[in-house]
Parts: structure tokens; sequence; C-alpha cells
């Protein structure tokens, strides 16, 4: 009984899952995939209503030597020099008074995030400070309040001079932080999205799942597309004829 | 032969041309008769077969014959299950006599069959045998079931599992092609999947589905 027919159906049918099948198998469980979509939706959101919102905020000070640096070490080494002196405990304190933070010191520190990047290629070097916090206020106060601090600070050490009384260095605030004004929502409409492209996928694969092990066809279309085979012939349950018709 | 079919026999609501589901048998006939005269191969022995016991072969192939014969042909059912037996309790008859009746004397299957109308004949597998795979497998079969060609237009072999069709070198290559029946509430749809690639993939001549069954 070797098949000698090359019907269309035969040609045309392919190896593993094709996108109709797929869609086929989505289409029948839509409600389960629906609701598994709803139910992480509303999860994600509510979280993310209630959960304490996390705003980070940078400020980017500019610092840049007075005079010539002599040599790729003396480059290498004066961003370094100029925090090492400027970044102290004593300025973390007067940071927090200064922005009005409440909690205590270690916390303080915790939040705080300092980074430097060296002069390169004519380029002055940079200090990135960014602070986070529940508040994007304080968060935006604080980074700015640690800038104009470390701005302060270098100044007042040029009278003092850099490098053994030789090197001043110059900071200015390149760009200050500012509050986030719509970051609640935005993070609420992420997780939302975010719950939902969860939802299909998930929903998805528990359709495929529960397609392959179930023992219910929807009809001649749904045999068709998961055998990927014809349907010749439909014959309804004897009963539910009988049924009808009563 | 025996003739007629009891009135109170399930077989009744498959072979009357007056039960509900008439239409429906009329049509998978046609469709199966379309399928004959559009193929290269002449079809006129069928296996009529399920992914999983339960989908309801039997029945599928008595309704078939019947509306084949309703259309003029004439037809045969012949169990094949020699390892698990129906069709008789579907016409509410002893299986005394049979297919394995035939293979034993040697005398044609119509001898052992019943004439539920006429022009189907219904040929019960028999007294089952201690070995039914070989009594399958043997060359008395092909040619027991082959006799029944010069007298009816389709035969439809009542078989058992896919699985078993591919494993036998018989069913799987000395017949025309194969149904596929699925039953809508009892046969799991990766079962289904798995017995149809498998088919394929055996090169049978998987002719369709029959969807059996359906609300």
């Amino acid at each position: 009984m070797k098949s000698t027919d090359q019907q269309d159906w035969r040609s045309e049918r392919s190896e593993g899952l094709g996108i109709s099948e797929v869609l086929n198998a989505v289409w029948g469980r839509r409600i389960v995939i629906a609701s598994i979509v709803v139910v992480l939706t509303l999860v994600s959101v509510s979280y993310a209503l209630i959960r304490e919102p996390a705003y980070t905020v940078e400020a980017v000070v500019q610092v840049s030597p007075q005079g010539e640096l002599g040599n790729e070490e003396d480059v290498g080494t004066f961003m370094d020099e100029v925090v090492g002196a400027v970044a102290t405990e004593d300025m973390l304190s007067q940071t927090s008074r200064r922005a009005g933070y409440e909690g205590n010191l270690a916390s303080f520190r915790s939040r705080l995030e300092v980074s430097s990047t060296d002069a390169r290629n004519g380029e002055p070097g940079s200090l990135t400070v960014a602070f986070r916090s529940g508040d994007s206020d304080e968060a935006a106060r604080t980074a700015n309040a640690y800038a104009s601090l470390f701005v302060e600070k270098v100044e007042n050490l040029n009278d003092q001079r850099l490098a053994g009384g030789t090197l001043g260095a110059e900071a200015t605030v390149r760009s200050a932080a500012v509050a986030s004004r719509n970051g609640s929502w935005t993070r609420v409409a992420l997780y939302g999205l975010g719950a939902v492209a969860a939802g299909v996928l998930a929903g998805g694969a528990a359709a495929l799942a529960l397609d392959g092990r179930v023992r219910s066809w929807r009809g001649p279309r749904d045999a068709e597309l998961t055998l990927r085979a014809p349907v010749i012939g439909v014959i309804p349950e004897y009963e539910s004829i009988t049924q009808r018709r009563d | 032969m025996d003739a007629g079919v009891a009135k109170d026999s399930e077989a009744r609501k498959f072979v009357d041309p007056d039960s509900p589901l008439a239409p429906h048998f009329r049509a998978l006939a046609e469709n199966l008769v379309a399928l004959r005269s559009g193929s290269s191969v002449f079809i006129r022995t069928v296996v009529v077969t399920s992914p999983e016991p339960g989908a309801g072969c039997s029945s599928v192939c008595l309704g078939l014959a019947g509306a084949l014969v309703e259309m003029g042909l004439r037809a045969a059912v012949v169990d094949c299950n020699l390892e698990d037996p129906g069709l008789h309790r579907i016409l509410g008859e002893p299986n005394f006599i049979g297919l394995t009746s035939s293979l034993e004397s040697g005398k044609p299957p119509e001898n052992y069959g019943l004439e539920v109308v006429s022009g189907l004949l219904v040929v019960p597998t028999g007294p089952v045998p201690s070995d039914p795979v070989a009594r399958r497998e043997s060359e008395e079969f092909v040619l027991t079931v082959r006799s029944l060609e010069n007298h009816y237009d389709f035969i439809l072999l009542d078989a058992p599992v896919a699985a078993t069709v591919i494993a036998s070198d018989t069913l799987s290559e000395d017949f025309a092609g194969v149904l596929l029946v699925v039953h809508a509430s009892k046969t799991s749809k990766s079962a289904a999947r798995e017995a149809t690639d498998d088919l394929l993939e055996a090169e049978i001549n998987l002719l369709g589905i029959v969807l059996n069954g359906a609300s």
C-alpha cells in the first residue's frame, strides 16, 4: 500500500508545527490565554502601584586641570587626586544635611553612586553622581547637592593647590539632575506591557501543551489543521442528532 | 451466509438508510468514491484504523459500507482486529464463525459472513486464534480478502490501531489505502497527530481522516 499519489496535501505537509497549527491551537484556547494575560497584568500592575518606587537621577560634574598635564601618568592620576582630595566622608555628611536627607549616613552612602572618567584626547574628565530614592525630587536634590558641593570643594582646594601645590582644577556642573515627573506611570505601563507579553507567551505555551493532551476536537477544520491531512467525512454522535430532532 | 440484521441491533443505526446518520455516511461514501476515481491506484480494499482503540472504526465501517450500498455499489466489511474483535457485538451476533473460519477451512469468507442488507456483507473475526498476528500476516489472509474483490466494489477492513497497521506487512502493503478514524471526544490530539505522521512516514497511502462522534 505504498503511496503513489502525490496529492497536494501531502507535498505541502511540513515537518513539525506550522504557523497555522499554532494559531489553531492558540485560537482554540483563547479564553485560557486571555485569562492568563489578565491575571498576570493585574498582578503586575498592582505590584508596580504598591511597591516603593525607585528613581535614580544623575548629575554630571566636568573637571579639568587649570594647566597642562605633563604626561599620560599625570592624566591618569589627575581625577583620582581630585576625587580623593574632595570626596571625603565629611563631604558625605555635608551633602546629606544640605539635601535634607532624613536617613542615616550608611543608608545615604548605599544610595549614592559616584563614578569618574579620566580626561581623554583633550576632553575634560567628568564625575557622574547618581542617587537612588523613592522620591524623585529627593533623588535629584541630593545628586545636585553633591555635585555643587563637589564644585565648591574643588574651588576651595585650588586655594591650597593640588599635587604638591603645583596643580589646580576647574569644576563645573555640566548637567544637573532633574526630577522625573512621569516615572511612576511609565513604570506601571512598562510593567503592564511586560505582563501582557509574558501572558501571551505563557498562555500560548500552555495552549499548545493542553491542545496535545485534550480529547476534544472542535470540528473538521480543527482536525485538518491539527493533523495536516484532509477530513473526508464527519460522522456526528447518534445520540446528539436524535436529541436535536426531539 | 446468514441474511438480515436484528431489529434491535445497534448496526441498524449505521446501515439503515433512514437513520439520521445516513446523510453523513453518504457524504463520506461519495468522497471515497471520488478519491477512487481521482487516484492513480485503484482503490478497492480500504483499511480502516484509528490512533487509539474506541474511535469507532467498526461503526464507521458499517455506516460507510451501508452508504456505498445505497449508492448502488456492493460492499464488504471484514473484521481483521483479531486481537480485540468488536464488529459482531455491533451486529448483536455471536462470534462463532467468521474470517478465521474462512482462513481455517479455505472456503470463501462469504460463507462465514452475514449479509445485513442486500449487497452488504459483514464478516466478523470468527473464533480468535492463539496466534492472531501470524494469521493476519499470512498469505492466506491476503488471498482471502482479495477473493472478495471479485464480488464487491469496496472491501473495508475493520483494523486494529494505526501502530499495529504500520507494523503489519499485510495491512500496510497489500491493500489500496487507509482511512484514519478519530473520535471527537475520545481520541487525543497528540496520539492522532503521531499516528498520522507515522502512517505518512511509513509511506502508507492515507486517504483521509474521518471525524467520528462530532457534536
